[in-house]
């Protein structure tokens, strides 16, 4: 049986019943999107952006990946418009209390871990997900 | 001012006194000397301002740009195409050159002929002389000087003239679109119901119920045309355009939506090569579960978020060209919606891969060119001025530009943007007794 503990909060771009459940990956160059959208697994993972701009992001809308978060941005941000229209949950400017440091110093989940985004409500919760 | 402020305050009023929204709207217009931002038959063709005419506006344009910009919370740094430095780049180019061109408008259509080009928005879809366009040729060009006061590129009191020329352009576009009352979208309750009742009748009545499979590749093609739009325009809204809400009988509403698929304005055009100029949307709500406004560059947000889980009807029209009569607007079929759908994903794909390997100098310098032409090409093409602008130097970058280029694409943009863009010194005031040139 699984276990749900809250681990990033931010703010919800849609709502939706859809919880996105998948493994994250920290995209943060565009070698870095382009080798993502060529790999397995893309429909089952949420994908983590430094900003709310959407072009950085149009192969990873466009593959359809199960969620998208955040650190910087607003839901009337462009990545925020086509998340919206692409339907893919989305978590924006979003503070994580745990996980690993970016090169910036940035706290995320690390690459692998497995999440379930919460998009019921205004707020935009990340669960980290333990079996 | 002193520069000591009160950060947090700041950004949840405009100057620490006006709030966002309609909140806000109304308490900014309650204290301005005069309601400048409202456009009249006689006012628009004024050639002189007093200060309290150029001073009104300013403070409302102030609170407009930090209302509109508060609710992007600052998109943050793109890891593809450093848009923030091309558009700050970009307005003080748009203040070293826009006064030029805009008035070689004012010169050959006159005010009259100003007014009759932006009612262009009222009669047609797929247009770029929009409500957007309204607010970006004078709106941006002004925040342009505002930086440039800021860097010390000339006082607040200096190119008066130049100021009041951009003031009256955009005014009276608004006038020629709206017809009269007030030309920004946030004093008309972010609410742009522009199109005609007769051109929207003829367009809502060829809209058709989608559910299931219909309504999923509806949205899809939505979603990958708006993508589009997005790449080809440099991520910025240019590719986009919403009017309305438009309540429609029946207890629904319809939003039109422009997505511009084929501007054929720039080198990187042919990665759309085989679509449609324009793409127009007609999108069909029940209003007792949904509600929308429309922003001032023409996007839609509603409660609840998930609008599109709403839609009941819909139907996408072509406009081929972009001078394409209306008369010729035609209805897209399944497979050639599709097949839209397709070249978009194909095109964002080719020009990601493009991106991805230009210089951030060269990108910048990309949309600088699409941030510069998107505000004024469009009607400068359809009046038969463009070639002229062109052949006059409208695409080279200006001295000032070249001067801010390197202080607003640095890591020390943010200590000149930050004030201009959030705590009020983007608009500076003037005063005529001040003026020294």
């Amino acid at each position: 049986m699984s276990t749900e503990t809250l681990i990033g909060t931010g703010i919800n771009v849609f709502t939706s019943d859809v919880h996105a459940v998948g493994k994250i990956r920290f995209l943060d160059s565009p070698e870095e999107v382009l080798d993502f959208i060529d790999g397995p697994d893309v429909a089952e993972t949420i994908v983590i952006s430094r900003g709310g701009t959407t072009t950085f992001m149009s192969p990873a809308l466009m593959s359809g990946v199960a969620g998208l978060i955040t650190l910087q941005g607003a839901p009337e941000s462009h990545l925020g418009i086509l998340s919206r229209e692409f339907s893919i949950p989305c978590v924006m400017s979003t503070a994580f209390t745990e996980g690993i440091q970016t090169s910036r110093g940035e706290t995320i989940p690390a690459d692998g871990t497995t999440v379930r985004l919460d998009v019921t409500g205004d707020k935009g919760q990340v669960l980290l997900v333990s079996e | 001012m002193s520069d000591e402020i009160d950060v947090q305050l700041f950004l949840q009023k405009y100057k620490g006194r006006y709030p966002q929204g309609l909140e806000g709207d109304a308490q900014v217009r309650a204290e301005l000397a005069v309601p400048f931002i409202e456009t009249t038959d006689a006012d628009v063709r004024e050639t002189s301002l007093s200060d309290d005419q150029v001073n009104s506006w300013l403070e409302y344009a102030g609170w407009n740009l930090w209302d509109f910009i508060l609710g992007r919370a600052s998109e943050g740094e793109s890891g593809l195409i450093p848009r923030q430095e091309y558009e700050t780049v970009s307005f003080v180019q748009q203040w070293a050159n826009y006064p030029r061109f805009v008035r070689m408008f004012t010169e050959e259509l006159g005010v009259d002929g100003l007014l009759e080009l932006a009612t262009t928005s009222r009669r047609e879809v797929g247009t770029k002389v929009n409500v957007t366009r309204n607010w970006a040729a004078s709106v941006c060009p002004i925040l342009g000087r505002g930086i440039a006061v800021d860097l010390g590129f000339h006082g607040a009191e200096e190119r008066r003239e130049d100021l009041e020329e951009m003031i009256q352009f955009g005014r009276r576009l608004q006038h020629g679109t709206w017809g009269g009352g007030p030309g920004f979208v946030s004093a008309r309750g972010f609410q742009v119901p522009v199109l005609d009742d007769d051109v929207l009748a003829t367009l809502v009545a060829q809209t058709r119920p989608l559910e299931g499979p219909a309504r999923d590749s509806f949205r899809k093609f939505n979603a990958k045309t708006e993508l589009f739009g997005f790449m080809l325009h440099y991520d910025c809204r240019a590719g986009m355009g919403d009017t309305g809400p438009y309540p429609l009988p029946d207890g629904r509403f319809a939003i039109v939506r422009d997505h511009f698929l084929n501007e054929t304005a720039y080198p990187w055009s042919g990665v759309a090569e085989g679509l449609p100029y324009c793409v127009t949307e007609v999108l069909v709500f029940p209003a007792d579960k949904v509600t929308a406004t429309v922003n001032e560059i023409m996007t839609t947000f509603t409660k609840p978020t998930n609008y599109l889980d709403y839609l009941v009807e819909g139907v996408a029209f072509a406009r081929d060209r972009i001078d394409t009569p209306m008369s010729e607007l035609r209805v897209l079929s399944d497979a050639e919606m599709d097949a839209i759908a397709q070249k978009c994903q194909k095109g964002t794909m080719d020009m990601y891969k493009t991106l991805a390997k230009k210089s951030r100098d060269e990108k910048i310098r990309d949309g600088i060119m699409v941030y510069t032409r998107e505000f004024l090409q469009s009607h400068a093409l359809k009046v038969g001025l463009w070639d002229k602008f062109v052949a006059e130097g409208f695409d080279t970058m200006t001295a000032d530009a070249e001067r801010a280029w390197p202080v607003l694409t640095s890591g020390k943009a943010a200590e000149v943007l930050t004030p201009v863009l959030l705590f009020g010194k983007g608009f500076p005031t003037v005063h005529k007794e001040n003026q020294t040139a």
